[in-house]
């Protein structure tokens, strides 16, 4: 009797144990699972790849509003009549070549002859002319449809004044012409992003909620295809016009997948390529001799840095901003998170087009920076802690797991300089609308993703004066500089390259110089593939390109799934 | 039957009640849906146009009438969407002749599909849950409970207590994640995560989620149903009972737990419509698309029309818990009828 009794407890307390010490111990990676052959094997056709994302997409329309997760999927439904090469450059891709004449205003694009969209009709001049006039209507949902309010008639079309965009030329079943309303060096990486990729003839000439997506793209969506929240599935395209491409028969995704189980699932084979992790698991994977060799970083394509509102006290004040630029010892941001942060001391990061190894940028040095308060007539003394910004100053903060690390190094860098920063906690939507309003927060951290690789997608947005809105200003530090704009305007007009990087240069160095942002670090993520995922490279624009992937598992069959027994 | 129609009206009025506050709440709080629809890089232009088709420009007091003017109506039995662009976010829910009643919540801002499909397909979901959840609660709560109770101070109830203990006070998301790693991945009994497509997987996607439920839950109603059963089981009845010479099994069942019932009866009741708002942990964690996902999501983004729905699912489901719970109060406890 008494053994019976014992034994309930006992149980509890083993299970409990049990079930924190299996989560809390489990540091040991699995094993990689095996490629079928030899590195060099050519590419063999078939397979389904299998991917996570964390969270639910919520468009897959190149016309409507998207996200960073839809993009994986929809550069593979649509193709463009330009894309990036890995390096960030415009290549073509359904433009079999393409001219630039009167001056860098008139783009004339050459098609590819035989290309099949999704739904077997070929591709020409006028699908392009109307799926560029169906993203581009007043009554789409466009996000990014004043990208293109260059090309001529935008305006009018726009408004709802015009029935068709005068700017886009059909000259031929092959052929077309955008006309520019002044030269503008950015309209091919513009034109890259997936908004003007020709869509079928099925999606009409106006947007609708309830159209099944279809391009030109390597992969197919199916009706039925598609689970909100829970799974995608895109098929390869047989008729697309690069021969013997995809080599993957399918690629399918599992929405809203936990951190936690996508690692689960990548180490027992259920899925190929993992991307979301912790960070622990990310330092995990890149110091496993197993594993590291099948990691790799992406490009940075997130720029963050400390914007200084330059209207309000005491950042109106250059030197105070000069002396947070050099205060903030940058690599504390980086023993934050590591493996997904680069040091950033110029707006452009490195591996980006812009970037200019030779700048020196903004560099950490506390005397200088000590040197920068006191010529702003506030000088500080950091034996007594006497001086310095008599005010405290507030620096909004969303719950945002690196933010909120980054704001108390932030907060202990500066108050060695005598700035006194008081973290405040607010939501999201309540942060944007502190930050990009006038008057709203002297400080607070920015952060802009590239929407391509080009330096006009940071230079313009954040520093011009035109970015400068009265609810949401892009230019979150109200910075003003008639040469900087100068610089910016004439550099995004330049078709000479030599010519542009001089001008972004210059503009750099008044960045550096001027400080409205103390630049911080770049994000980039991590990504780690099991051995048998073969022809996978981190892309500069496209976040996990898989076009060109192959599977080359041993025994070619996949690990049972969970559940079922094993 | 005026009382059930006066419990009905009131019913109503704090439905409407919830949902205007969780209106103008949604109108007060900072931030803008469109900026939030079109992205935080899209420029101005292109917001000012999305809160233009979002119909955002308009002042709230209209958007307010908008909404309850369109969230219950009568409209065609057949509904096209592409030709009828009224109807095209309704939900066609009680056919009559030519035309129908719809429910209409509007389109969903970040989505873009009408709102009522949205919650007519994940509403199910969540019901399956919750009372699968419940249900493994109240069982594993009972049964414990009556055992720790019956067995006050032994071994046995100290280990019970201290279970409980633990549930009670081991966040959810620990719980899951702790099933999760050693029936899923470890032994592999049952799926990690997810839905399923079958009906067989539905079942089996099910089992985590419920338990994890059931564990937090039913360590709750284990020091619940133990201390009220330590209370009656000292009862004058109870003693009379035994007296009289009932089985112990009589005694607990016939005697002391039916007294029980009411208390039950009443948490599970506000219980059941509290998680039909949305076990938002366990859905998150067990990818279990329900609606508390859904509305976590829908107040994170500012999606109004999803959020008002989900305000008032979530309410109606509350009241009638309350609602049945009174009936069924009622119908277990003579005492309050005469009251």
């Amino acid at each position: 009797m008494r053994s019976i009794r014992t034994k309930p407890e006992a149980f509890a307390w083993a299970a409990a144990l049990l079930a924190g010490g299996a989560i809390g111990c489990r540091e040991q990676l699995a094993t990689p699972i095996p490629a079928g052959h030899e590195p060099g094997a050519s590419p063999r056709r078939g397979g389904t790849l299998h991917l996570a994302w964390l969270q639910d997409i919520r468009n897959l329309d190149p016309a409507g509003p998207s996200d960073g997760y839809a993009l994986q999927a929809m550069h593979l439904l649509f193709a463009g009549l330009v894309d990036f090469d890995d390096q960030g450059r415009p290549v073509p891709e359904l433009a079999d070549h393409w001219d630039i004449a009167d001056g860098g205003r008139t783009y004339r694009f050459t098609l590819r002859t035989g290309v099949r969209m999704h739904d077997g009709d070929e591709l020409t001049a006028d699908d392009v002319k109307r799926s560029a006039e169906r993203a581009l209507h007043p009554t789409t949902p466009d996000p990014n449809a004043s990208y293109f309010k260059n090309i001529e008639g935008y305006d009018a079309f726009a408004a709802g004044r015009a029935d068709h965009l005068t700017g886009i030329g059909v000259e031929g079943r092959y052929v077309l012409s955008f006309r520019l309303a002044e030269p503008d060096a950015t309209f091919l990486p513009v034109l890259a992003m997936p908004t003007l990729r020709p869509v079928c003839k099925t999606a009409g000439d106006r947007y609708l909620d309830t159209w099944l997506p279809c391009g030109a793209g390597p992969f197919k969506l199916r009706p039925g295809d598609w689970q909100r929240g829970t799974r995608l599935r895109l098929v390869r395209h047989d008729e697309y016009f690069r021969p013997g491409r995809p080599y993957l028969d399918a690629v399918e995704w599992t929405c809203n997948m936990q951190v936690t189980a996508q690692r689960f699932r990548f180490e027992d084979g259920q899925l190929d390529i993992l991307r979301d992790m912790t960070q622990a698991d990310q330092l995990r994977f890149a110091a496993d001799p197993r594993w590291k060799d099948l990691g790799s970083m992406e490009t940075d394509r997130t720029v963050l840095g400390e914007s200084m509102n330059t209207r309000m006290p005491p950042f109106d004040n250059i030197e105070v901003r000069r002396a947070v630029a050099a205060a903030i010892d940058r690599n504390h941001y980086k023993a934050i998170k590591p493996g997904y942060i680069t040091v950033l001391t110029q707006l452009v990061p490195p591996g980006v087009p812009g970037f200019d190894p030779e700048v020196e940028g903004q560099r950490h040095d506390y005397r200088a920076a000590l040197d920068h308060m006191r010529k702003a007539g506030y000088p500080y003394d950091p034996e007594s802690g006497r001086g310095g910004w008599p005010e405290t100053i507030v620096y909004p903060v969303y719950d945002q797991g690196l933010l909120v690390y980054t704001a108390q190094v932030l907060k202990q860098d500066l108050a060695k300089i005598g700035l006194r920063i008081e973290l405040k906690l607010v939501s999201w939507p309540a942060f944007l609308a502190l930050q990009q309003r006038p008057g709203g927060v002297a400080i607070s951290q920015a952060n802009w993703e590239m929407d391509y690789p080009d330096p006009s997608s940071l230079f313009d947005p954040l520093f011009t004066t035109e970015s400068i809105g009265s609810e949401s200003s892009f230019n979150t530090a109200f910075y003003t500089n008639a040469r900087f704009d100068d610089l910016v305007a004439r550099a995004r007009r330049e078709g000479n390259p030599d010519h542009r990087r001089a001008l972004y240069r210059e503009a750099n160095d008044i960045l550096c110089d001027e400080a409205p942002w103390a630049f911080a670090y770049a994000y980039h993520f991590y990504d780690v593939r099991q051995p048998y995922v073969r022809g996978f490279k981190p892309h500069a624009v496209w976040p996990m390109d898989v076009s060109a992937v192959w599977l080359d598992r041993a025994g070619g069959a996949s690990n049972s799934p969970a559940g079922s027994g094993r | 039957m005026s009382r059930l129609a006066r419990r009905l009206a009131h019913g109503a009025l704090v439905v409407w009640a919830v949902v205007s506050i969780a209106f103008v709440i949604n109108n007060l709080l900072p931030g803008d849906p469109a900026r939030l629809v079109a992205g935080v890089q899209a420029r101005p232009a292109d917001v000012a146009r999305i809160r233009q088709q979002l119909e955002l420009d308009r002042p709230p007091i209209v958007q307010y009438a908008q909404f309850w003017r369109r969230l219950v109506h009568v409209g065609p039995r057949v509904i096209d969407p592409n030709r009828d662009p009224t109807h095209a976010s309704c939900l066609v829910v009680l056919p009559l002749g030519p035309f129908a009643g719809h429910v209409d919540f509007g389109k969903s801002y970040q989505m873009r599909q009408p709102v009522a499909a949205v919650v007519a397909d994940r509403l199910p979901r969540t019901f399956a849950l919750t009372s699968a959840g419940v249900l493994l609660q109240v069982l594993f709560g009972l049964c414990t409970g009556v055992a720790a109770a019956l067995r006050r101070g032994s071994r046995l109830d100290r280990a019970l207590v201290s279970v409980s203990l633990l549930g009670v006070s081991a966040p959810t998301f620990l719980i899951a994640l702790s099933l999760q790693y050693v029936l899923a991945y470890k032994l592999r009994w049952l799926p990690l995560d997810g839905f399923g497509q079958t009906l067989g997987e539905h079942v089996r996607c099910l089992v985590l989620p419920a338990i994890t439920l059931g564990v937090y839950g039913a360590a709750y109603y284990t020091r619940l149903v133990r201390d009220e059963m330590i209370g009656l089981m000292r009862q004058d009845w109870v003693r009379t009972a035994r007296a009289k010479g009932a089985s112990p099994w009589r005694v607990v069942i016939h005697h002391a737990l039916r007294n029980e019932l009411t208390l039950l009866v009443t948490a599970v009741g506000l219980d059941f419509g509290a998680l039909m708002g949305g076990a938002v942990v366990t859905e998150t964690v067990f990818r279990w698309p329900g609606l508390g996902d859904l509305s976590v999501k829908a107040t994170m983004h500012r999606d109004g029309p999803v959020l008002l729905a989900c305000v008032v699912v979530t309410s109606v489901f509350i009241v009638a818990s309350s609602l049945v719970v009174d009936l069924v109060g009622r119908r277990l406890d003579p005492r309050t009828r005469e009251s």
